[in-house]
Parts: C-alpha cells; sequence; structure tokens
C-alpha cells in the first residue's frame, strides 16, 4: 500500500500509470486497519487544513489543536465513511472552520491575543524580509475582519478554492461567498495601504 | 478618477500580499504529526480490537430472562388481562358463583357439613 499512496500524493502532476490513490481511499484504507494510510492522509491533507486554521485564528497552539480535534473526527467517521459523498478535503475543511468559531466563541474574550507575533529570525535577503512583514501584515489585516470574511477570504485567495467548494463548506449559497470575499477583501485593501510604506510599496512603482 | 487608480493599486498590492501567503504555506509541525498520528493508532487498534457488529453478545438479563420464559410479549399480555379478569370477578362475582369473602370467612358451612354427616361416615361412604 505505501508504494501505491506514495505514488498518488507524490506523482500527482504526471500522468499517472496507475489511477492514484485518493484521500477517500486511504480512508477506506484506514478504517480497513492499514497502518500506512493514517501518515499518507495526514501528509495529504494536513499542509492545507493547518494552514487555513493558522491563518483564520491567527494562533499556532488554537490552530494546532483545532488540526488535531479535525482529523481525530476524521479518524472516528473513516468506517461510515459514504463512497461518493463530499471529497475527504472538502469536509475536513468544514470541520476546521466550525472548530475555529466554536473556538472564536469560546474565546471571544481574548480575542486580542489571537495576533501572532512575527517570527524571530534573521534572513539574509531584503526581500526576504519584506516578504516575512508583508505576510505578518496580511495576517494582522486579516485579523481585523469578522471571522466569516476571513474564512471566505483565506479559502479562495489563500487555499485557492473555488466558490462553489467554499460554500459547501461553509455551509452558505455562492453568492454569499461571493459577497464575503468581496467585502473583506476590500477592507483589506483599505487596512493594508496605510502601511504601504513600511511594506516596502512605493507609489512610483 | 484618482480615487479609483488608489484602490485599484491598493488591490494589486493586497493581491501580491495574499500570493506571498500562499507561498508561505506552513508545513504541520512535527509534534502535532506525531499527536493526530497517536490518536489515528489508537482509534484504529480499538477498532481492530472490537470489530464492529461484532461485539460480544451479552447475557440476557433477569427481566429478559422472564419475558423469554412467558413466551415474550403476547405471553405477558395474556398473563396481564387474566389477572384483570380474577381481579374483577373476585370484587364482582356473577350470581351463579358463591361469595368469594364468603368461602374465604366461612363460619357456618363447613360446620353444618360436618355436622350433619359424621366423619365416619364420610370415610365410610366409599366402603
Amino acid at each position: 500500500m505505501k508504494d501505491l499512496a506514495s505514488k498518488g500524493s507524490k506523482d500527482r502532476g504526471s500522468p499517472p500509470a496507475a489511477a492514484p490513490v485518493t484521500e477517500e481511499a486511504l480512508l477506506r484504507l484506514y478504517a480497513n486497519g492499514d497502518p500506512e494510510a493514517a501518515r499518507e492522509l495526514v501528509g495529504l491533507l494536513g499542509p492545507r487544513a493547518y494552514s487555513v486554521a493558522l491563518r483564520v485564528l491567527g494562533n499556532r497552539a488554537e490552530a494546532e489543536d483545532v488540526m488535531q480535534e479535525a482529523m481525530l473526527r476524521l479518524w472516528r467517521i473513516a468506517p461510515e465513511w459514504q463512497s461518493g459523498q463530499a471529497k475527504v478535503s472538502t469536509w475536513l475543511y468544514r470541520v476546521v472552520m466550525n472548530l475555529c468559531l466554536d473556538l472564536r466563541r469560546r474565546r471571544q474574550a481574548l480575542a486580542l491575543d489571537g495576533i501572532p507575533e512575527p517570527e524571530d529570525g534573521s534572513p539574509a535577503a531584503m526581500d526576504r524580509m519584506l516578504d516575512v512583514a508583508r505576510v505578518d501584515a496580511l495576517q494582522e489585516a486579516l485579523m481585523t475582519l469578522p471571522v466569516r470574511q476571513r474564512q471566505a477570504v483565506v479559502l479562495r485567495h489563500i487555499e485557492e478554492l473555488s466558490n462553489p467548494e467554499i460554500a459547501g463548506i461553509m455551509e452558505i449559497g455562492v453568492e454569499a461567498v461571493e459577497s464575503l470575499t468581496a467585502r473583506g477583501k476590500r477592507t483589506l485593501a483599505a487596512v493594508l495601504a496605510g502601511r504601504k510604506d513600511e511594506l516596502g510599496y512605493h507609489d512610483d512603482g | 478618477m484618482n480615487w479609483g487608480i488608489t484602490m485599484t493599486d491598493d488591490m494589486t498590492r493586497l493581491d501580491d500580499m495574499l500570493a506571498a501567503a500562499r507561498h508561505a504555506r506552513r508545513d504541520v509541525p512535527d509534534d502535532l504529526v506525531g499527536r493526530i498520528l497517536a490518536d489515528a493508532d489508537r482509534i484504529q487498534a480499538n477498532r481492530i480490537a472490537v470489530p464492529r457488529g461484532e461485539e460480544r453478545q451479552k447475557e440476557p438479563g433477569l427481566w429478559q430472562q422472564l419475558l423469554i420464559g412467558f413466551g415474550g410479549w403476547p405471553g405477558v399480555g395474556g398473563m396481564v388481562a387474566a389477572g384483570v379478569t380474577g381481579v374483577w370477578i373476585g370484587v364482582f362475582p356473577p350470581e351463579n358463583l358463591p361469595d368469594p369473602s364468603d368461602l374465604v370467612f366461612q363460619t357456618s358451612g363447613d360446620s353444618e357439613f360436618l355436622n350433619y354427616y359424621g366423619l365416619v361416615d364420610v370415610l365410610g361412604e366409599e366402603g
């Protein structure tokens, strides 16, 4: 299984000699007791789900808790997974988003703690420093958005999911997704406009 | 309009920053991967130890055994009906039946019977 799964997850860009192992097939293998399937699934689904949690929550410890809980629910539901229902990744995004909302509701009083400190370190190149500063500034700006707008913007413009898929994840209509992302982007642009000099953007190009 | 140009520039800058964020995607930290896989292994092991649908059949309890002994719910229903009928007959006996309270607390019937027939006569009737 391991070879097959590795082929599925690593060579997805090249024309496959055999059908790639899908998330659903891996989940079925896990439910049937395959000892390697869980690791393959984490490798396949983990980075994106964790990044989304991190972006929406802006806090590493909370994102880790959400990620672990979401994966725990996936392990538990594995035997009941219905073939042909939502993609596993879509299901996982939905669980992550809902857990983020739950966490935010529980810790609303501590919302100001949610903005992560810029990471320490001394990147050599100025471009790298600016990139880091811009990503951190973006995170701070994201944290000023209402949480549903933030979720929609992260899923659409960082995860690059389609509007219908986001609608399925957030359990709202496609038009509502479009509205949330449009309003979110306008707000982000306005917030970041005030910091363009500090972030290395200049009007003269 | 100047405002329009400024807004377009701001949006371009925002798109630039969002693209940088896409490239800055974080890997799942190793210790978190370890915790997630430990959960997965634990749940998988529990499921293998107790396969779904093959849980050990539990012994029926006392009430369950009684229910089975009476022939299930239809049997219990018949028994209840018979009990209620018995109580009803006991409280409001039909005219052609002796009053049960007299049978229980009879004071004269037996003694008259025994007075009329002597014990020897009763025992000696067959012979």
